[in-house]
């Protein structure tokens, strides 16, 4: 019998604790956060959830959103989407945040018709062009360029700069030859195979030689028998479209093989890590940058850099990256929108959306991103990506490409929400 | 008739085959009927923070409860140890996705040259003429799902145990990796992820479009499935599946044609998983291979381990378990986030442990399962006080 009093015990303190909650002030601002600090792509996401948790930080000490503070649920999901989906009803009904930050591309896409119909502001890490179609994804936002953008950008700056200017290739240009490219990318994941589409179709119009796609997991160790299958159709250029980990393995081993290509990487597999995990295979890798690596002198570093000493100083700052960047850049922006939804004296979904996002025309966010606009009819956040190289031991920009300046017609037409 | 089904003497084959044997009994489950089909979903009447909430994981639950009952037909009833139940629920959810998605123009082709399109575009139009096309997709995802599912039996009429496993760990990477990923997919465009509008999902007039109208859905379909299971369980092929289970060679030396019947229990299971699938695309109205993880299949299995192998009881006790006991960690944990966000951020690593700890612990201490420790607490009851 005393056993079974001990579980009544325990069973009242977890009720108490679940009413808890409600008892909050009520000047508090509830903002949700759905990470990946486990799974599949945590190579990149403990370090973004550490910039968001270090980033409400700083907004509360800047004194909030006009003055309320936000108090941030901040949940790993392990980049599991049945997870994503209990957790997120559990930020919108329990927790009843205004506005969440999120993760994947996938747990994200899968989220959308859920967020659009409680009108949920869901400013996620994923910069999947199929979120940016406000038609189909009105409540979908992110402070870079697009996947599709940035994959777009990337390979029209090799063909820019490394083609077209690079000795080695002078007798092959001269000749008429087409450059050849095959894209490396986890064809089961929505992240990875989001620009796919947008890249080929880019390559098409550039004139290159597409070869089959190869199949690469996020979690891959050893790729040797996909780089051997690229290396029958001789490549010049490699798209990779997952995450730091596996593209490092990637390149690893095509620079064992001597695949003789060079790589152009999606903005999640570029970063800090990626010398440091594949070394030497590293050199004059590409890859697209949302904004500045961590630790770089531009707008708002220098409190990026101070927050992340003071509030996770077990991680030291050699170690850190540009997801923590990224990170910041996303609150920055969901900040802004906060604060002039609530000068608007509408601080609800529709009002941060509207009053908020919707209302921003070239807003710097600082941090090295390009400007931020959205308006009612199109959610592209900007149509500038930057383009880096990682040479001579040191990230370096290569190009930046105005996508929208350079091919009006299409950005204005043809590009939005794919 | 006495109050408590102890004492009760029978008479007849039907009294004691009934499921419910005094009125005591039915009462009771007359009031649970009414409460979970009529008090539950209208929770957020009388607590609006924790109406909606709830109502979320009772969703979660029962598409678990469906999910893991073909498991538990599978490995509990039939003895086929199966790791690569996602592959099966996934073709259910693609099926459905597919005929919702182009359902309507295959119905417009009435004109085409092809007498089998015009015959399909006939009934596709029927169908959706009489708001029939999604009922229509729920029975034809859960004929694939079970023939697919008959596909990777087949090898269970030569192996058994552990390389059965490894034959059904194949259906996830040959389904989901592969099959789907590389082929289903491209369907359409849109790379990765289908969307099926959420108005598309309607039985007749009615739409299902809102998580208390999906909750309704699913309960139905839960009890439907459980109901099926049982009978099932009670009849010609139920008693050949459990001789299968306890000993395959005696089973066909009483001659129980073992092959058939395992192909069965495959087809049902796998029928049930893709009525799973279903549910699942209606909750989500988006499916994408990444929904269809190996783990799922392995946390199914856990779910019956915990609930109890070779019970229906004990796949509902399973998925409460897993369901309720892990997001009430949150309710836990999540307070004392404010003081120890670390504790948030590895929230998941508690959770996985949990989940390892939990199918350890049952094992050692309760192999048998929740539903074991059910019937106990039903007999010390239905015995009191007399607990002999």
């Amino acid at each position: 019998m005393r056993e079974r009093g001990g579980w009544l015990q325990v069973l009242v303190v977890l009720g108490i604790l679940a009413l808890a909650p409600s008892a909050w002030p009520a000047e508090e601002i509830r903002v949700g956060a759905i990470m990946d600090i486990t799974g599949a792509t945590s190579d990149v996401g403990k370090d973004y959830a550490m910039g968001i948790r270090e980033a409400i930080q700083y907004v509360n000490d800047q004194g909030g959103v006009n003055g309320k503070r936000i108090k941030l649920f901040l949940y790993d999901y392990g980049y599991r989407i049945p997870e994503a989906i209990t957790t997120y009803k559990r930020l919108k009904n329990f927790d009843r945040v205004i506005a969440t930050l999120g993760w994947g591309t996938g747990d994200t896409e899968a989220l959308s018709p859920i967020i659009n119909k409680d009108k949920m502001p869901y400013v996620s890490a994923s910069y999947s062009a199929h979120l940016t179609d406000p038609k189909k994804t009105p409540y979908n936002l992110f402070f870079s360029a697009d996947y599709s953008s940035n994959a777009r950008a990337a390979i029209t700056a090799w063909y820019d700069q490394i083609w077209k200017k690079d000795p080695m290739y002078k007798d092959r240009v001269a000749k008429g030859d087409k450059p050849r490219f095959v894209c490396f990318y986890a064809t089961a994941v929505p992240y990875s195979s989001a620009p796919i589409k947008a890249i080929k179709d880019q390559a098409q119009m550039l004139g290159f030689e597409i070869g089959d796609d190869q199949d690469i997991p996020l979690t891959a160790l050893d790729t040797k028998s996909q780089v051997l299958a690229a290396a029958k159709f001789k490549p010049d250029l490699v798209w990779h479209g997952n995450t730091t980990m596996s593209v490092s393995t990637a390149i690893r081993d095509a620079y064992a093989q001597n695949l003789g290509a060079w790589h152009i990487i999606n903005n999640w597999g570029f970063d800090e890590n990626l010398p440091r995990l594949a070394g030497d295979a590293a050199k004059n890798a590409i890859g697209a940058t949302p904004c500045a690596f961590f630790g770089e002198n531009v707008k708002l570093m220098d409190k990026v850099v101070e927050y992340a000493q003071k509030m996770n100083p077990g991680v030291p700052k050699e170690q850190r990256l540009i997801r923590t960047t990224q990170a910041w850049a996303a609150v920055m922006l969901l900040w802004e929108a906060m604060k002039r939804a609530d000068k608007a004296g509408k601080l609800d979904g529709e009002g941060i959306m509207k009053a908020g996002f919707e209302s921003l025309k070239d807003f710097d966010i600082g941090l090295g991103a390009p400007p931020v606009s959205f308006s009612p009819t199109d959610h592209r956040p900007t149509s500038i990506a930057q383009i880096y190289i990682y040479k001579d031991g040191k990230f370096q920009l290569l190009e930046r490409i105005d996508l929208k300046q350079r091919w009006p017609e299409k950005w204005a037409k043809e590009w939005l929400g794919w | 008739m006495s109050w408590l089904p102890c004492g009760v003497y029978h008479e007849h084959y039907k009294q004691d085959h009934a499921w419910w044997q005094t009125k005591f009994v039915k009462a009771k489950m007359f009031f649970l009927a009414l409460v979970v089909l009529l008090i539950f979903p209208y929770m957020d009447i009388v607590a609006p923070d924790l109406g909606p909430y709830l109502l979320s994981i009772a969703i979660m639950l029962m598409y678990t409860i469906m999910a893991a009952s073909g498991v538990q037909l599978l490995i509990g009833y039939c003895g086929q140890v199966t790791l690569g139940h996602a592959a099966f629920v996934a073709v259910g959810a693609y099926t459905s996705c597919l005929v919702l998605m182009h359902g309507p123009e295959l119905a417009a082709m009435g004109n085409d040259p092809n007498p089998v399109v015009r015959l399909l575009a006939g009934i596709f139009a029927g169908l959706m003429k009489a708001g029939l096309l999604y009922p229509a997709a729920i029975v034809l995802a859960a004929l694939v799902a079970g023939l697919w599912c008959v596909l990777f039996g087949l090898p269970s009429a030569k192996v058994k145990g552990f390389y059965l496993i490894m034959t059904t760990i194949a259906a996830q990477w040959i389904t989901v990796e592969f099959f789907i990923t590389q082929f289903v997919s491209q369907i359409g465009g849109r790379q990765q992820a289908f969307t099926v509008m959420p108005e598309h999902f309607a039985i007749g007039p009615f739409v299902i479009d809102s998580d208390r109208k999906v909750y309704y859905l699913g309960a139905a379909l839960v009890l439907l499935l459980t109901l099926a299971m049982a009978n099932l369980l009670r009849s010609k092929p139920g008693r050949a599946w459990i001789a299968i289970r306890d000993n395959d060679i005696a089973a066909e030396a009483m001659g129980v044609n073992i092959v058939a019947y395992k192909l069965l229990a495959f087809f049902v299971a796998g029928a049930m998983g893709g009525v799973a699938g279903v549910f699942w695309l209606n909750f989500n109205s988006i499916i994408s291979p990444e929904h269809f993880q190996w783990f799922w299949s392995l946390w199914w299995v856990g779910v019956i381990l915990i609930g109890g192998v070779g019970s229906i009881h004990g796949t509902i006790f399973g998925s409460m378990f897993m369901v309720l006991v892990m997001e009430g960690l949150k309710a836990v944990v999540v307070p004392l986030g404010g003081a120890f966000p670390e504790l948030l951020d590895r929230f998941l690593f508690i959770k996985e442990a949990l989940f390892g700890l939990a199918i350890a612990l049952f094992l050692i201490y309760e192999p048998n399962g929740i539903a074991y420790r059910w019937w106990q607490i039903k007999n010390y009851f239905n015995l009191w006080p007399f607990s002999y």
